[in-house]
Formats: structure tokens, sequence, C-alpha cells
């Protein structure tokens, strides 16, 4: 249990199901708890456009329904990324990952602006299908160990990962938001209202982290 | 084992890579939306090879995720091609709304779904009911069938409190449950039927 990025403080229990903390993810599981806490009590950013040649700009007005719809999505991507960051259990984590791109979706989907639309429709188009490799990955892992806890794996004592399995969950994560399919959430951000659509960025960084640490396991 | 397994997963593979090939090659969005519906059943093919209990219990949640993304991609094409405007009004097939065979199959499915009783029976049950309201673009009091299915869920959570507290009496938690479920689930689905289209709202 040397390799699961420091020893575990407390290991949480539900059968196979399990959730555990070392200084490695409770790190990042606070910097989610923040970030979401941030979210929650923060207003919107206005959006300034500036007309060329001239002093002339305006802010963006941002509906009240429209808010609420897009701070409910940040705060159900901070959980799905505080999820992804404690769970102990490979599948779930997937599943978690796959939530988080759902919710990045979501978060910038109730803006009304057809370059914002467009884009999210694009990105969800590879989020969804980045969830192959992701599932996938996960349901080898468990053809090749016969486990899918993170605690057994790290033991040492189950058969080796097959390096394909890594492969997929890794591909699969950056599927769902990181750097070659950035390009698609890049242009997601002209949506106005800063504290959410920086949750986007920062549960993909976060889920980027984590698979780090769980492709080193087994 | 193995050996069938590595045969298996390359069959999923090859099928995986001919999927992805046709997403890539497509250029209509609507279509790229469809063939990733394809797509998403390649990853359940790898699940499936597990072959086990575990492996059931890990399409669910799979399959759940895959729909949840797939009616959020919907509604952000619906809005995107701003196709909300003209909303559907049911299937207006004169054939299926006049003819008999609507209510003769729906009734086969609701009959064989109570004798199949439990999450299935529901969904057969369930499934004959949609049918029916479908053709006949049946209008109800959804309150009566909300609350309906509410009971069916409250027997179904006081089932689940008799297993786990008087584990004596099993057999009348089972029924309670399988009675529960079926219920709950036969009108949930046939709620889907009535709320096709806006009748009531």
């Amino acid at each position: 249990m040397t390799n699961l990025a420091g020893v575990p403080y407390y290991i949480l229990e539900f059968g196979d199901e399990l959730v555990y903390f070392t200084p490695y993810t409770i790190t990042l599981f606070l910097l989610a708890l923040t970030f979401t806490i941030f979210v929650l009590i923060s207003m919107p950013e206005r959006q300034v456009d500036i007309a060329f040649g001239g002093d002339a700009y305006t802010t963006k007005v941002i509906s009240v329904s429209e808010m609420r719809f897009r701070r409910f999505m940040a705060i159900a991507c901070g959980l799905a990324s505080m999820g992804a960051m404690v769970t102990g259990d490979i599948f779930n984590f997937t599943l978690f990952t796959a939530m988080v791109g759902i919710t990045n979706v979501g978060i910038v989907a109730a803006v009304k602006s057809p370059h914002v639309q467009n884009a999210a429709y694009q990105y969800g188009l590879v989020a969804l299908s980045a969830t192959v490799p992701l599932f996938g990955g996960a349901a080898i892992y468990a053809a090749a160990t016969g486990s899918l806890s993170m605690i057994e794996l790290a033991k040492g004592a189950l058969p080796a990962v097959p390096f394909v399995a890594k492969a997929f969950l890794v591909l699969g994560v950056i599927g769902e938001g990181m750097a070659p399919f950035y390009a698609a959430k890049a242009e997601m951000f002209r949506a106005p209202g800063a504290p959410y659509v920086i949750m986007c960025s920062l549960s993909s960084l976060l889920i980027f982290l984590r698979v780090i640490e769980v492709v080193m396991l087994g | 084992m193995w050996g069938q397994y590595s045969y298996g997963i390359l069959v999923v593979l090859v099928a995986g890579v001919i999927a992805f090939f046709a997403l890539a090659i497509e250029t209509d969005d609507l279509h790229r939306f469809l063939l990733l519906d394809l797509v998403e059943i390649t990853a359940l093919g790898v699940i499936a090879l597990l072959g086990t209990d575990l492996a059931e219990a890990l399409i669910l949640p799979g399959l759940t995720v895959g729909i949840a993304e797939q009616l959020a991609l919907s509604q952000i094409y619906c809005t995107k091609e701003r196709i909300m405007q003209n909303p559907v009004k049911g299937l207006n097939i004169e054939v299926i709304a006049k003819a008999d065979a609507p209510l003769i199959i729906s009734m086969f499915l609701v009959v064989y779904g109570l004798i199949l009783s439990g999450f299935t029976g529901g969904g057969v049950a369930g499934l004959g009911l949609v049918f029916f309201f479908m053709s006949r673009g049946y209008r109800e009091d959804l309150n009566l069938l909300e609350m309906a299915s509410g009971i069916s869920w409250a027997l179904w959570i006081f089932a689940f409190f008799c297993f786990m507290f008087l584990p004596q009496y099993w057999f009348i938690a089972l029924m309670c449950a399988a009675v529960g479920i079926v219920l709950k689930v036969t009108v949930k689905m046939s709620l889907v039927g009535t709320m096709w289209g806006n009748g009531n709202d």
C-alpha cells in the first residue's frame, strides 16, 4: 500500500465500495470542495463587450433562471469531482468522470448563444464517445484482475493490470475534457459567467490528477 | 475462459473501430448523434464480456449514464437547431387509431407482465400501456396515475423495511415488493405514454 499516494488516513468501507483519504486525494478533495463553496456563494460575472473604434461597451445580462440552472450544474459538477477524488473503486471513478462530462455540457448549455450551443454539442459528442474507452477500461480491469477495488490493486497480490486497460482509462479521461479535445471546450468559454465556466476546467484538471494516481496502481 | 474472453474482446473492439470510423467520416450532426448510440453499445459489450453478476451490476449504471448524456445532448440539439417550436402531437396514424390490434397487443403485454411480476414484468406491462395510450391519443388526469405510482413506491419501501427488521415475514415482504415494483414501473412507463405531446399542459 505504499504506492497509493501516501498511507490512507481513513478508509470508509461499504463492502466492496470503499472511499479512502490519502494525503494526495484529500488535497484534491478539499480543492474541489472549496471551489464548490465559492460557486455556491458567488454571483456570475457580467461579460463586457467592447465595440471597436469607439468608447462604447455593453455588459451582457444573465437572467435569474439561467443563472440558477448554471449554478446548479456547477455544484453538481463539483460534487461529481469530489466523488471522483475520494472513491476507491475503479468503476465508480469512471462513472463520476462521465458525470463530470455531462455537467460540463450542462454548465454552458443554458446559454442562448448559438456559438456556445454548437460548441457544447460538439464537446458532448466527444464526451459521450469517450465513455466507451472509459467503461471499457474499467471492465478490462475487472476481467484481468478480478477486482475493481483500488486498495486491493495497490496491495500487489493480484495479477498485473494489462497496459491496454490503463491506456483506455486515460484515453477516456482525456476525452472527457483534457488536452487534445480541449479545443471544443475553449469555444464553450464564450459563455459568460466566470465562476461556473471555470468549474469546467477545474473539474477536468482534478480528474486528470486523479487518473494519474489510478493508473499507477496494480 | 480466458481464450473465449480474448476472442470476444477482439470482436467488440473491431465493432468499436468500425463504429468510430463511421463517426469520423459522418458530417451531419443528427446522424453523428445517432451513430453515437451504436458506439455506446460497444462499451456495454466490453462490460458484458465479464460474464458474471458483476457485469450485470455494472451495465445498469453504464447504460444510465449513457442515456443521461444522450438526453442532454438531444436537448442541446433541439435548442441549437431551434426545433422546440413545433412539438410532436403523438402518433397520428389513422390505421392504428381505429383498429382493434393495439388493444389486443397491449392487453397481451399487460397480462404477460403481471405474470412475470417484478421489474421486468412492470417494464413489459408498462410497454403495453404506453403503446395503447400512444396509439389512441388517450388523455387522462395524470395526478391519479402519479398517486398510484407513489403509493406503489411506498409499498416497495415498506417491503424493504420488512426485509431488514422483520426477516421472518420475508414472504409477505417479497410479495409486497413484487407487486409494488410491477405497479410502479407500469405506471411510470404509462405516464411516458400519456405525456407524449402537449395534451394537458
